[in-house]
């Protein structure tokens, strides 16, 4: 049988471990995309909206971080959370908790970057008629965001579609350990090494899709905000 | 100081970085009148404005309001506002634009369904209200700041060239309106303007400017009858 045809007769059987496992991964990339959020809007609201010596500078360093490797990050996380590292004790390596941890420092620097693009983008004539119609500090900040909600819903899938598709935080910190911390992406590369072709590309296919929404939604966010 | 000045400059200067933009030794902004600061582009209308406004801060040298330094003075960015040359319409309806200054003061629902409703009539507005802000004219969107404006009541009104962005019908209106709050005495106005016969009508005195330097100051028409309120009367 063509394996593409068998990957969407697969999909379309309902096979329960292949939607348990676009379930593992899209239950990993809310949480990660959840926990990024509240620090990821604060640094990035701070890095655009106060001068502070070094501003330029930590903008740079956020901007280089969006490209770190996963694996990196899964190197610098597996030190923490390993058995002998300060978080050993959590039990967070190979379990969802690990995995989640990594994605979501994977993901801090893209939210926290394109909140601080966004938001500098902003005119100055909004600040400043917000200032002069009386808006305190946080109304500002509460404006601010209202303003920017699809600059920020922008950010926010961005990370979400960055941390669904990484394969090396989950492979490290998650162990790629069935029914448990298995991702589609841990998966593809598995069945891909073990020729079984039609499951990895049933997976490729539904990853696909997640993509192609979520990038379909940045655009209508980025359209919207234009 | 002129003991019936509400705002009051003395040796201010304003520069960006080492270009000197505006420098005015003296200036003093009489509570009630309207001043018409005139001048080419790039002569510190703009940044006069700001000043007063304590949107921006000056290099050196003092800004007053009512004695007491502008900066940071609660009771200046409470009784006064600013209206850009072209304003920036926030998200959302033209009602929560008209609407926000005074939700930001805790004005009780009803009072800012009132005042909102009253500042769209009066500036042409009244179909407006639920249009995105950010889909309108030039010309509605200037009348859509005025109205941001004038329904806090304030006593002191900062209007960067009000019509210069404007259609016929807008700039018609928002004279009118202007006059209207201008005759009636009581609230401040300082506004810039291109419109030589326009800023001749409305005010009390005009001050010229030229690359930052304040050149005289002239008397406009007759002095009016004694103020009665700050507040413009909105439609019933």
């Amino acid at each position: 049988m063509n394996p593409f045809l068998g990957a969407l007769e697969l999909i379309l059987s309902g096979d329960r471990e292949i939607f348990l496992i676009a379930g593992t991964t899209l239950r990993f990339s809310f949480w990660s995309t959840a926990f990024s959020t509240l620090p990821g809007l604060a640094l990035g609201i701070l890095l655009a909206n106060h001068r502070f010596p070094g501003r330029r500078a930590a903008a740079a360093v956020v901007s280089s971080l969006t490209a770190l490797p996963t694996v990196v990050i899964g190197l610098a996380v597996y030190s923490l959370i390993s058995r002998s590292g300060p978080l050993g004790r959590l039990g967070w390596l190979f379990a969802p908790p690990g995995v989640v941890l990594g994605q979501t420092l994977l993901a801090l620097p893209i939210v926290v970057s394109l909140v601080y693009t966004g938001l500098s983008k902003l005119d100055a004539r909004f600040t400043e008629t917000l200032v002069t119609l009386g808006a305190g500090r946080l109304r500002r900040l509460a404006s601010t965001l209202f303003e920017a909600k699809y600059v920020l819903a922008s950010a926010l899938l961005n990370a979400f579609g960055r941390v669904t598709g990484e394969v090396g935080v989950s492979m490290m910190l998650g162990g790629n350990i069935r029914w448990y911390t298995r991702t589609m992406t841990t998966t593809i590369a598995l069945d891909t090494s073990k020729g079984e072709f039609e499951r990895a590309l049933s997976l490729g296919i539904l990853l696909l899709t997640i993509s192609l929404a979520i990038n379909a939604l940045v655009h209508a966010a980025v359209k919207h905000e234009e | 100081m002129r003991s019936d000045a509400i705002l009051s400059i003395r040796n201010l200067l304003f520069s960006y970085g080492t270009r000197e933009v505006l420098s005015i030794p003296e200036l003093d902004v009489r509570a009630g009148e309207t001043l018409a600061l005139v001048g080419p582009n790039g002569s510190g209308k703009t940044t006069l404005l700001k000043l007063l406004n304590d949107l921006i801060r000056p290099s050196s040298g003092s800004i007053r309001f009512e004695g007491r330094p502008a900066a940071g003075d609660p009771g200046l960015r409470a009784r006064s506002v600013y209206v850009h040359q072209s304003p920036f319409p926030l998200a959302g309806t033209v009602y929560r634009n008209v609407a926000y200054g005074l939700r930001v003061r805790r004005v009780p629902e009803p009072e800012i369904r009132r005042r909102t409703e009253g500042a769209l009539e009066l500036l042409g507005l009244s179909g407006f209200a639920r249009r995105d802000a950010k889909r309108l004219s030039g010309g509605e969107t200037q009348r859509v700041a005025l109205a941001r404006a004038l329904v806090l009541e304030p006593e002191v009104l900062f209007l960067d060239e009000p019509t210069a962005q404007t259609d016929r019908a807008s700039g018609d209106r928002i004279r009118t309106v202007l006059a209207d709050i201008a005759a009636r005495g009581g609230t401040t106005i300082v506004f810039s303007s291109h419109d030589g016969a326009f800023a001749e009508a409305l005010a009390d005195r005009a001050a010229f400017l030229e690359e930052g330097r304040l050149l005289r100051i002239e008397a406009g028409r007759a002095r009016r009858p004694a103020p009665k309120s700050h507040a413009p009367e909105f439609p019933a």
